[in-house]
Parts: C-alpha cells; sequence; structure tokens
C-alpha cells in the first residue's frame, strides 16, 4: 500500500502506466461502452455495445459462427460441447445448452449473450435479460436462415465484410451442388441413423433432413416428425439403398454401428455397400460446416456426379459392395 | 445434543424445546451462510456477505441477492414443508415407510407439470399451476375414495395413494415416451428436483406454507394421541375424523405448493423425521420444530453441494438428497440398533 502511493508520487512512468491501464478501461466500464438499439432475428429490439468485448455464447453452433467471423477475442464463455475449434475447448463454460449456469454467465460480466430460440430454455433467457444483459436470439431453421443469421451476426459483432464473405461463399458452394444434383435422374432412398438404440432417424424439420433432400435423396424418414423412432421391422420395410450413420449414434465405434446393419442382407444398401458413418457435427449444427456436410452427404448419394469428392477425412467408416 | 435431548427427565418440555431450536437455528444459519457464500462461480464468504448487504461490485451483488438468495429461501421452504409432510403422513398412517408424496401428490403434480410443459406453458405461473392442479385433483379423489369409510381407514388411504402413484407413474412414462419433444430434457430434471427456475419474484407464494405450519404446530398434542391408534385416541377426547381430515388436507396442501415451485424432491421426507425420531423420541411437540428446521438445513446443504458439483450445468438436488440421505439414515439405524 505505502510501496505504491511512493511510487505513484516518485514515478512519472508507473502513474503513466496506472492511468492507462487501469483509469482508462473503468472510464469505459463505467461511462457505459456506447450502444446502439438493434433488432434480432426473432424481431426483438434490444439495446447493445456497438463493440461488445465480453460476449458470452450460449450455443455450440454459435461458439462456431463467432470464429468463422474472427470475433473470438470478443468471446469470455461458452457452453459444454463447445468443441469446434479446438481453441474453443479452452473457454470457460457456462453449462451446457440446454442446462445453463446463470451464476456463471453473471460472474463472467458480459456485455451481450448470444443464444439459439430452439434448445436455450426461455426462463434462463428472460432472466438474463432482466438482470440487464442483451440477449441476441437467433432461430435458424432453413438452410437460407443460416445465412441470414451469419450476415446479422456479423452486423452485431463488427464483422459485416466477413460475414457478408462467409455467406456468399457458403451460398456459392451450396448452388454448385444443386447444380450438380439437378443432373441426377433418380433420386436414392436414403436412411439417416442419428441414434442406434432406439433406433432414431431425423425428419423433414431438422438441418439433416434438408439436407438430404438438397443432396438428391429421398429421406425416409420424412415426415413432421423431428426425430421419428424405428425398429429394425419397419427399416426392413422401408429397404433403403443408402445409409448414412453419425458417429453421435449411442456412443460406439463405426465398425460396430455398420456391423448392426450386415446382420440384414436384404436391405439394398447392405448388398450394395453403401452404409457410411459421418461425423454428427457437420449435419446438426446450424454452421458452416453444415454446407461441407451437405457437400459430403451429396457424395455419398450422387457418387457418379463427384468424382472429384475429396473430404475423406469425415467418413469414419463404410462399406464395399 | 442427543443425550441432552432425550433425558426428558432431566429437562422439561420447555427447555428442551428451546436447547433444541437453538441448535437447529444455529446450524440453520450456517447452512444459509454457506448456501449464500458459495456457488458455481465461486465467490467467497465475506464477499458474498458483503454482497447482500448492498456493497462490492454490482455483478456480486446481482448473483447473492437475484440468484443464490431465492435459491436459498426456496430450498429451505422445500425442505422444511417435505420433512414435515413425512412426519405428518408416518403418523397419521402409523406407517414408517409413508412419506410426503405417499398420497399421490407427486404423481398427480408430474402429470400437471409434463402436460404443462408440453403444452409450452410458461415455468410459472402455468406449469406451476398445473402441477398444483394436478396435485389437489389427486387429493380429492383419494379423500373421496378413502373417506367412504368411518374415520379414514388408513389401509385405503395407504393402498388409495400408492395406486394412484403408480397409475400417475403409468401416464408420465407413456407421455415420456411417445413424445418427441425437446421438452423432455425439462420434465426429466423437474422429476428429479430442479430448484433453478425460481426468481424473486415468485418467493411470495412461498408465504403460504406457513399458515399450514401453524395449524400442524397447534395439532402437535392430538398428533401424539393418534399414534396410539384411532380408537384410543378417540376415547382420549380426539375427533379422530376431523384431525385426520385436517392434517390430510393441510399437508398435501403446502406440499403441493413446494412440489409446483421445485418439482419432486425425494427422500427430505423420509429421511428427516425418522433422523430426528432416532435422537427425540416420538414427541410431536418436538418433532415438528425439528423437522421445520432440520428439513431446512438439509435441503439447503444439498442444493449447495449440487451447485457446487455442477458439471454440465447444475446437477438436480434430489439426486444429491438420496446419495446423502439413504447411507445417512441407514447409519443411524445401525446405531440405534447396536
Amino acid at each position: 500500500m505505502t510501496l505504491s502511493s511512493q511510487m505513484i508520487q516518485r514515478s512519472p512512468i508507473f502513474f503513466c502506466l496506472l492511468t492507462i491501464f487501469w483509469v482508462v478501461p473503468c472510464v469505459g466500464v463505467t461511462l457505459g461502452l456506447q450502444t446502439h438499439q438493434v433488432t434480432d432475428p426473432l424481431g426483438r429490439s434490444l439495446i447493445v455495445p456497438v463493440a461488445p468485448v465480453r460476449v458470452v455464447s450460449l450455443a455450440p453452433s454459435l461458439t462456431e459462427l463467432v470464429y468463422s467471423l474472427g470475433r473470438e477475442e470478443m468471446l469470455v464463455g461458452a457452453t459444454l460441447y463447445s468443441t469446434y475449434p479446438v481453441a474453443a475447448r479452452d473457454l470457460p463454460r457456462v453449462g451446457s445448452y440446454v442446462r445453463l449456469d446463470l451464476e456463471r454467465i453473471i460472474a463472467l460480466r458480459p456485455d451481450l449473450c448470444l443464444a439459439v430460440k430452439d434448445g436455450n430454455p426461455h426462463h434462463v433467457i428472460e432472466r438474463i435479460e432482466a438482470l440487464g444483459i442483451p440477449v441476441f436470439v437467433v432461430d435458424p431453421i432453413s438452410i437460407d436462415e443460416i445465412m441470414t443469421t451469419v450476415v446479422a451476426l456479423g452486423k452485431l459483432l463488427g464483422a459485416l465484410p466477413e460475414a457478408k464473405a462467409l455467406a456468399a461463399d457458403m451460398t456459392a458452394r451450396i448452388d454448385r451442388v444443386w447444380t450438380l444434383v439437378a443432373r441426377a435422374d433418380h433420386r436414392p432412398t436414403l436412411f439417416f441413423q442419428v441414434d442406434a438404440a432406439p433406433m432414431i432417424s431425423a425428419g423433414d424439420n431438422t438441418f439433416t433432413g434438408r439436407l438430404i433432400r438438397m443432396a438428391g435423396g429421398e429421406n425416409l424418414a420424412a415426415g413432421p416428425t423431428q426425430y421419428p423412432r424405428y425398429t429394425w421391422e419397419d427399416i426392413l420395410r422401408l429397404a433403403p439403398e443408402v445409409v448414412v450413420i453419425t458417429s453421435m449414434a449411442g456412443g460406439h465405434q463405426p465398425e460396430d454401428l455398420i456391423g448392426e446393419w450386415q446382420k440384414w442382407p436384404q436391405i439394398p444398401a447392405v448388398r450394395s455397400g453403401r452404409i457410411h458413418v459421418v461425423k454428427a457435427d457437420f449435419f446438426n449444427r446450424p454452421t458452416e460446416r453444415l454446407v461441407q456436410g451437405l457437400e459430403v452427404l451429396a457424395a455419398l448419394i450422387h457418387p457418379e456426379l463427384f468424382p472429384d469428392f475429396s473430404d475423406h477425412h469425415l467418413i469414419l467408416g463404410a462399406t464395399r459392395p | 445434543m442427543s443425550e441432552q435431548l432425550t433425558g426428558g427427565k432431566h429437562f422439561g418440555l420447555a427447555t428442551r424445546l428451546f436447547l433444541l431450536c437453538a441448535v437447529l437455528l444455529f446450524i440453520l444459519a450456517v447452512a444459509i451462510l454457506l448456501g449464500l457464500g458459495a456457488g458455481s462461480s465461486g465467490i467467497d464468504l465475506r464477499e458474498a456477505w458483503g454482497a447482500l448487504l448492498g456493497q462490492g461490485e454490482a455483478v456480486e451483488q446481482t448473483i447473492v441477492r437475484q440468484i443464490r438468495l431465492p435459491r436459498v429461501i426456496l430450498a429451505g421452504s422445500v425442505g422444511a414443508t417435505l420433512a414435515l409432510g413425512g412426519l405428518v403422513f408416518q403418523a397419521l398412517l402409523r406407517n414408517p415407510l409413508a412419506e410426503p408424496y405417499i398420497l399421490g401428490v407427486s404423481g398427480g403434480a408430474a402429470v400437471g407439470a409434463i402436460c404443462g410443459m408440453f403444452l409450452g406453458l410458461t415455468p410459472f405461473p402455468g406449469v406451476s399451476l398445473a402441477a398444483f392442479g394436478g396435485s389437489m385433483l389427486v387429493l380429492v379423489l383419494i379423500i373421496l375414495l378413502a373417506g367412504g369409510q368411518a374415520g379414514f381407514r388408513k389401509d385405503s388411504l395407504l393402498l388409495g395413494g400408492v395406486m394412484m402413484n403408480a397409475f400417475c407413474g403409468a401416464v408420465i412414462m407413456f407421455l415420456l415416451a411417445v413424445s418427441h419433444s425437446a421438452q423432455v430434457q425439462q420434465v426429466l430434471f423437474w422429476l428429479m428436483g430442479d430448484l433453478s427456475m425460481i426468481t424473486a419474484e415468485r418467493l411470495p407464494t412461498l408465504l403460504l406454507i406457513l399458515p399450514c405450519f401453524g395449524i400442524i404446530l397447534a395439532l402437535a398434542r392430538p398428533m401424539n394421541l393418534l399414534l396410539l391408534g384411532g380408537e384410543s385416541a378417540s376415547v382420549l377426547g380426539v375427533n379422530v375424523r376431523l384431525i385426520s381430515l385436517l392434517l390430510l388436507a393441510t399437508t398435501s396442501f403446502m406440499v403441493s405448493i413446494v412440489v409446483s415451485l421445485s418439482g419432486l424432491v425425494g427422500f427430505v421426507g423420509l429421511v428427516i423425521p425418522h433422523i430426528f425420531r432416532l435422537i427425540l423420541g416420538s414427541d410431536h411437540r418436538l418433532l415438528i420444530p425439528a423437522c421445520i428446521l432440520g428439513g431446512a438445513s438439509y435441503l439447503i446443504a444439498c442444493d449447495l453441494l449440487a451447485r457446487l458439483l455442477s458439471v454440465g450445468g447444475e446437477l438436480p438436488v434430489g439426486i444429491i438428497t438420496a446419495l446423502i440421505g439413504a447411507p445417512l439414515f441407514v447409519f443411524l439405524l445401525w446405531r440405534s440398533g447396536r
């Protein structure tokens, strides 16, 4: 205490440093960051800092998007399973996206939180807002809305040029798949296995379901139910031509997951060796990687149209005829 | 503590009551202080105390006053209510396995709450009201069912309650099995007991349990006589039917209130009354305040652990109450048997 007061009196350099490192940020905080009004994709208007400095992401997909926009220095917290990119694994955790830890979120002193409408509990979002922290809620449902979400986030985080470039790149890659798939004269039937026990697939109202359609496949689980359940009896009747299994399926090894299918040689996909295990993250998170998932899916459904397919590292296991 | 309090020959009731309350109030105060002082963001005790009094940084004040304080109050109220509920039902049904949920309060509340969640109601007041409605409906059914016979035959009450719970359990499993809703996780946490939903604005609801505590305290003497059995009690001038109905309705009402705010926190109502019976004997004039104060301390402590042990978000407190309560109870039982 006495030492530091002596130093202040004696050392002008120390005083300058003190001013720069302590007084300036304090003024910044106490005066409040410059704020402005924005509207989130849900149409709610909120007051947010023009240049946020402490952002907490409440969903893995949002963490991923912030990194894609090059604004990771703003992130001070993220939810569990924010595992991509690898650097995101070191961010302080604030619970899982369905079970947020309110106390930890508040303790990180965020000036902005990013949330998803589908998944983050509504009442926790309301409480964060009631405590004076703006929450920007996104709700990308269709593939196009992922691009608008990217642009909205870019605007919010001061990365509009990056966001527009990213959205344009994603759109271009999607268009390329569309153009190629349009040449196909047959839409092979596909069973997309999300979980093994019970056997669960993905319906129309999921990113996976939309990707299957865009990749030129006929989703056997099409329908309003998001994640319908199946038995082997159902699957034998459905007789899929292609099977895609995600790595998430019950924590099993790819070989085991494929082995379960190979017990049923009656299934066309088993006979023709078209059973593939892929990484789940590329099919259920509304991020840039979903486009990569689309490319993988299209190449698996229509291998003849994608002779230059090169993302083989995303395929964890496959059978041969 | 136990020697002093059970050695009733040396002390009068008033002295024992005073000693008991002093000890338990001290434990409760420690539990509250710890509950306010520690949490998933890890603030120390002194800072937390300062924050409660309005000193320190704004963020800490928010955490202590608006996140931890409502939780501690809820945990205390739920613990007190469930422990007291267990005590009443064990006396009323003269069955050591009776607990506050025995009459189907839990099953009815769960069916109500789950329907509310699947209908997309807000946690408060929507889901809470649905839970409360469900449990009240079951209570009325049970009383109509058992009330036909003179003086509430305890067997038909017990069996009716068990059957009602089993039926509600099946309905819950059915709803969970056929549901593809994203709400399933929320439902599971509710079924395991979840104190994280509480906010300061919802706390006044808990005031409704105070008159219930008062009624039960006033009925301590008749409850002692009920232990002798219905006939002996009526010979001694107790209106068994009226007292039973009053106890049933009051207890179920207060349990429904807390269940609607906290979900199903198990085991407190079973283990706390038995622990105090092992220590204090069977005088309800002592057991009632002991269960209120002890139950509150126990659940505050369990909730603190649940918050500290959080891995992916917080643990539901119902897991902790049973993990600690069951071994503790078995230990006490083993010691008392020697």
